[in-house]
C-alpha cells in the first residue's frame, strides 16, 4: 500500500509531528517548498496526541516499560563526503513524560460482555442487569497482565503505595455503587470512542491559534464546541462564573449591588486608567481590593477571568482580564472553543493541509543524523532510518530528539503535572448534561498549585455517553499525583474521598508530569543555524506559545513568503483539462500567485514527485 | 453528515473517500465525475482537498457528495485522521492493466475498516471500481470471481470504469449513494452535532460587533 523509497531531494525536512512542527509544514508547502515531515512514531501529533481508551493504556504501558535499547550506534561514516561531519540525534522521547501512575475504580464483570451487536440500550439494561447480579469487585488496570506488577493497598496505606513511580495500582471498592454503571470492560469495549489528549488547553475565540485556523482556511477540517460555561471551586463548592452580560444580569448568586458593580467594573477595565497605572508592579489582588467589589467578584475577577494568581502584579491581570474580555461572544458564552474529536486533530489538520499542498508524509521513519557541511556550518542532509541520504535546505526537530551534549539545558526543567478522570457525572449538573466546562480551582492549601480543570462532555465526541473526559493541569510543585490527587479527592468521588456520595465518581484515572515546553530552550544548541528547535506543550491555556513558534520558524526559513495565506476553497477550483487546478481567485490576484502556481507544477513534473509515483510498491 | 431538512426537501452532505494505489485515476475519476474533464498528463495532486458534486436525487432529495481525494503526497499509509473523520462511504481504486494496484485493494479496504466505522458500527458503504478499463486487453469475462472477491472483502460492488472513455463513473457513484441514502435513515448521532461550530472566513466577515459584556 505504501510506496517505497523517498525522493532523496526536498527544501524542508521535518522531524516531529506535534504542533508547532505541524503548522510549519503546512506553512512551508503552502508556498511550494518541497516537505518531507516525519515521526519515529506510529501515530501523528507526538505529546500533542490523542489516543483511544486503548491507545492511551498502550502508550502507559510503553512509559512503563523500561526504555528501549537504543539503537547501537550505527556507523553512517561511509555515507560521508569530503567536507561533511555528522551530526547524531538521539531517539528517546520517554524521558518527556515521567511519575504515570493509573488507578481503576470501576468493577469487574464476571460475565462476558454483551455481544457487540447490541444496541445502545441493550447494552445499557445489560450493564444494568449485570450491575444488580454482580458482587462488587476491583478491576485492575492491567490488560497485558504478564507484564504488570500488581499491588494492592487499602485505605490506610495508599499514600504510600501511590507515591511509587509508574506502578499501577488495584484501589479497594468504593463504598457507593449506586451510580456506577459503565465497567471497565465496556471503557474498553467502548474504547475507540473516547479520544483523550495528552495536553488540556482551550482555544481562545480570538486567539492566534483560531485566528491562523481561519487566516489559513485549515479551520476546514475541524470543528469546535463552545466551553459553554466557566465554573470555579470556592469553600469547596463548585459554583458558575457569570461572565457575558447574559449570565451577569441572569445569575441568581450574585446580588443587584454585585451584578452593578461587576457590570461596571468590567466596562471600566477596558479602558487604561490612571488609577490602574498607579497600581503597576503591585498585585492585582491589591488593586481588586481597591475595587471594593466583595468576595465573591474579586474571587470570579481573580481566578477565573483573569486567571492570575494572588500575587500577579496588576498589569498582568488587567491584560488577562482584557483578553478574556475581547474573546467574549465571538463564538458564545465564554471566551473559549474545544476542538471535537480532541485537541490531538489540531496539529493533524495542519498535516492535512501540508500533505494536500505536496507534503511528504512517514510515520514510524526517523532521521539518525544530519550531515554537516563543514565550510559553511550548515546541515546540508540527513540520513534516515533507512539510511537513506536525503538533502534540505533545512531541518526542522522537536526538541526530544536533540541529543542532550549538544543541548543547552535550562535549569530547573519546568514541568506540568495532568491529570486524566473518566467520570460518571458532572461536577455540576445542570439542565443539560452536554455541557463543556472549565473549572479554575484556586490552590487548596498555602503553596498548592493552582489547577486548570476542563471537564468535556460526550457531544465533544471524547468519552461515551454517560461519562464524562475531566482533565486537570497545573504547573508541577510536586508529582503530578502529589499536586492534583488533594483536588481529585476533594471534588471526586474516589475510595480515599469522604462523606462524598454526590459527587461524581472516578471510574479510572491517570496522572503524568510532562516537560513544560515553555520552559524549554529552543535557541543556543550547539546545532547548525538551519536546523530549528522546536518545544514540545507548554503548561499555559492556550496556544500562543506554540504558533509564536512556529511562526518565528517559518520567518527564518522564508523570510520573504506570506505565513499560512489562505489556501483555495475546493468549490473554487477551475480544472482545464490539461494544467494543474488554478481557482478564479488566483487568477485575481494576479503575478504573484501565479508564480506559485508555475512552482507548483514544476514541483509535478520535478524529480521528487515523479520518483515516488514510479517507484510502484512490490510489498505484499 | 446528513444536513438538516429543510420543509419538504431534504439536504444531504457526504463525504467519500477516493482512495487506491497510485496513478490508478483517482484524479481522473473524480475530475470527470464532478466537472466533466479528462487529461492524459499524470500529474500529482497538489492543492485539492475534494470536489463537490450537487446531486439532485429526486424531487425530495438533494445529495451534496464531497470527494476526499487522497492528498498528492499523502500515499504512505499515513493519512491522518482529518481525511477519515465521518466519511460516509469509499470508493477503492485499482487500474485493471497493473494487476499489482488489485493486490493493494484488500490492504486500502482492510484500513478503511479500522479508521472509519458508521455510528451503528458497521463498516462504511464503500465500492470498488476497475478503472481504465477502456485499456482492457482481453475481452474475457471476470464477473464471478470480481463477484466473489466483493463479498468476501465487504464491498457492496465492483464496476469496470474509464475516467477517459467516461464509462460508468455516474452509474458507480449512483450506485454508492443509494447505499449510503439507505443507510442515512438510522444516524442517530447527527442530531446531536447542531451545536458544532465552523470557524470560516464568512464567519469572521459577518461577525457582529456584539463583543464583551
Ligand atoms: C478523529 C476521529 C474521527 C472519527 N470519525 C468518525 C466518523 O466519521 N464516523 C464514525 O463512525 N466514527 C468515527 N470515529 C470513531 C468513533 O469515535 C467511534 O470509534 C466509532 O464511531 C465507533 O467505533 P466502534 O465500533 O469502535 O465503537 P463502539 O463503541 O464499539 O460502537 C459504537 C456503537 O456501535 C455498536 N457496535 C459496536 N461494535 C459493533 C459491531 N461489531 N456490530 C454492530 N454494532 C456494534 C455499539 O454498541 C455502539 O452502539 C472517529 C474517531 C476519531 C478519532
Ligand atoms: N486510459 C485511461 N487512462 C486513465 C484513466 N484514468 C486515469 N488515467 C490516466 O492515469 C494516469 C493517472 O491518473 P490520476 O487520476 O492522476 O491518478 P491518481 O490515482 O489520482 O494518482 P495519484 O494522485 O498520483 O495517486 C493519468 O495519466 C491519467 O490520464 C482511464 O480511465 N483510462
Ligand atoms: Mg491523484
Amino acid at each position: 500500500m505504501a510506496a517505497e523509497g523517498l525522493p532523496c531531494e526536498f527544501d524542508v525536512v521535518i522531524l516531529g509531528t506535534g504542533l508547532v512542527e505541524s503548522v510549519v509544514a503546512a506553512a512551508c508547502s503552502r508556498v511550494g517548498q518541497r516537505v518531507l515531515h516525519l515521526d519515529r512514531r506510529s501515530y501523528y501529533a507526538a505529546n500533542w496526541a490523542s489516543f483511544t481508551f486503548n491507545g492511551l493504556l498502550d502508550w502507559i504501558q510503553r512509559r512503563q516499560e523500561p526504555p528501549p535499547q537504543p539503537d547501537e550506534l550505527q556507523d553512517w561514516s561511509s555515507l560521508l563526503e569530503e567536507g561533511e561531519e555528522l551530526i547524531y540525534l538521539c531517539n528517546a522521547d520517554s524521558s518527556s513524560v515521567s511519575n504515570v501512575q493509573v488507578f481503576s475504580f470501576t468493577r469487574e464483570e464476571e460475565e462476558s460482555v454483551s455481544p457487540p451487536s447490541t444496541t445502545e440500550e441493550e447494552e445499557a439494561a445489560a450493564a444494568a442487569e449485570v450491575e444488580e447480579a454482580e458482587e462488587e469487585t476491583t478491576q485492575s488496570t492491567d490488560i497485558k497482565e504478564k507484564e504488570s506488577k500488581e499491588e494492592t493497598f487499602n485505605e490506610e496505606d495508599d499514600g504510600q503505595a501511590a507515591g511509587v513511580d509508574g506502578e499501577e495500582h488495584e484501589a479497594p471498592p468504593p463504598d457507593n455503587q449506586s451510580r456506577k454503571k459503565v465497567s471497565y470492560s465496556e471503557l474498553l469495549d467502548k474504547g475507540r470512542r473516547f479520544n483523550i489528549d495528552l495536553v488540556s488547553k482551550l482555544m481562545f475565540s480570538r486567539g492566534s491559534l483560531i485566528d491562523l485556523l481561519i487566516k489559513s482556511n485549515v479551520s476546514r477540517y475541524a470543528e469546535f464546541k463552545n466551553v459553554s460555561r466557566i465554573l470555579t471551586c470556592r469553600h469547596g463548592n463548585v459554583e458558575q462564573v457569570p461572565c457575558s452580560r447574559a449570565d451577569v444580569f441572569g445569575s441568581r448568586q450574585l446580588s443587584v449591588v454585585e451584578k452593578r458593580k461587576l457590570m461596571r467594573f468590567l466596562t471600566s477595565v477596558v479602558e487604561e486608567t490612571e488609577q490602574q497605572t498607579a497600581y503597576s508592579g503591585r498585585p492585582y489582588l491589591d488593586f481588586l481590593c481597591e475595587q471594593q467589589l466583595g468576595d465573591n467578584l474579586q474571587h470570579f475577577l481573580l481566578h477565573s477571568i483573569a486567571m492570575v494568581t494572588e500575587d500577579t502584579p496588576t498589569e498582568e491581570g488587567l491584560a488577562s482580564t482584557r483578553h478574556f474580555l475581547r474573546c467574549l461572544g465571538r463564538y458564545g458564552n465564554t471566551p473559549f472553543l474545544f476542538p471535537v474529536y480532541g485537541l490531538g486533530e489540531i496539529p493533524q489538520c495542519f498535516c492535512r493541509m501540508s500533505a494536500v499542498f505536496g507534503g511528504i508524509y512517514c510515520l514510524r521513519h526517523t532521521v539518525h543524523c544530519l550531515l554537516l557541511d563543514k565550510s559553511n556550518n550548515r546541515c546540508k542532509a540527513v540520513i534516515d532510518s533507512r539510511g537513506q541520504r536525503i538533502s534540505c535546505s533545512h531541518f526542522v526537530v522537536e526538541e526530544g530528539y536533540v541529543a542532550t551534549e549538544r543541548k543547552k539545558v535550562v535549569t530547573p526543567t519546568r514541568s506540568i503535572s495532568r491529570a486524566v478522570l473518566i467520570t460518571d457525572a458532572s461536577v455540576l449538573p445542570a439542565h443539560s448534561d452536554q455541557q463543556v466546562s472549565l473549572v479554575t480551582v484556586p490552590p487548596v492549601a498555602a503553596g498548592a498549585p493552582v489547577v486548570k480543570m476542563v471537564e468535556l462532555c460526550s457531544s465533544t465526541m471524547t468519552c461515551i455517553p454517560g461519562t464524562y473526559l475531566v482533565h486537570l493541569t497545573c504547573q508541577s510543585v510536586g508529582s503530578a499525583y502529589e499536586d492534583l490527587s488533594p483536588v481529585v479527592t476533594r471534588m471526586f468521588n474516589t475510595p480515599e474521598s469522604h462523606d462524598q456520595e454526590t459527587c461524581p465518581s472516578v471510574l479510572w484515572c491517570l496522572y503524568f508530569n510532562m516537560v513544560d515546553g515553555s520552559g524549554v530552550q529552543v535557541q543556543g544548541h550547539d546545532l547548525p543555524p538551519n536546523v530549528y528547535v522546536c518545544s514540545g506543550p507548554d503548561g499555559g491555556l492556550g496556544h500562543e506559545h506554540a504558533v509564536t513558534q512556529a511562526e518565528s520558524i517559518f520567518r527564518n526559513i522564508l523570510p520573504d513568503e506570506e505565513f499560512c495565506p489562505p489556501a483555495p476553497n475546493p468549490e473554487d477550483i477551475i480544472y482545464d483539462g490539461d494544467s494543474a487546478p488554478s481557482t478564479g481567485e488566483e487568477e485575481k490576484q494576479g503575478e504573484e500567485k501565479g508564480e506559485e502556481e508555475a512552482g507548483q507544477s514544476e514541483r509535478g513534473e520535478g524529480t521528487g514527485v515523479e520518483e515516488v509515483g514510479q517507484s510502484e510498491s512490490g510489498e505484499e | 453528515m446528513a444536513g438538516g431538512s429543510v420543509s419538504e426537501c431534504k439536504e444531504y452532505l457526504f463525504k467519500v473517500l477516493v482512495i487506491g494505489e497510485l496513478g490508478v485515476g483517482k484524479t481522473s475519476i473524480i475530475k470527470r465525475y464532478v466537472h466533466q474533464l479528462f487529461s492524459q498528463h499524470y500529474r500529482a495532486t497538489i492543492g485539492v482537498d475534494f470536489a463537490l458534486k450537487v446531486i439532485n436525487w429526486d424531487s425530495k432529495t438533494l445529495v451534496r457528495l464531497q470527494l476526499w481525494d487522497i492528498a498528492g503526497q499523502e500515499r504512505f499509509g499515513n493519512m491522518t485522521r482529518v481525511y477519515y473523520k465521518e466519511a460516509v462511504g469509499a470508493f477503492v481504486v485499482f487500474d485493471m492493466t497493473r494487476g499489482s494496484t488489485f493486490e493493494a485493494v484488500s490492504k486500502w479496504k482492510h484500513d478503511l475498516d479500522s479508521k472509519v466505522k458508521l455510528a451503528n458500527g458497521s463498516p462504511i458503504p464503500s465500492v470498488l471500481l476497475a478503472n481504465k478499463c477502456d485499456q482492457k486487453k482481453d475481452g474475457s469475462n471476470n464477473t464471478a470471481p470480481m463477484d466473489n472477491f466483493c463479498k468476501e472483502t465487504g464491498f457492496l460492488g465492483w464496476f469496470e470504469t474509464s475516467a477517459k472513455d467516461n464509462i460508468n463513473v455516474d452509474e458507480a457513484a449512483r450506485f454508492l449513494v443509494e447505499n449510503i441514502l439507505a443507510n442515512d435513515k438510522g444516524l442517530p448521532y447527527e442530531e446531536s452535532n447542531g451545536d458544532r461550530v465552523k470557524l470560516d472566513q464568512e464567519t469572521v466577515a459577518a461577525e457582529s460587533k456584539s463583543g464583551c459584556c
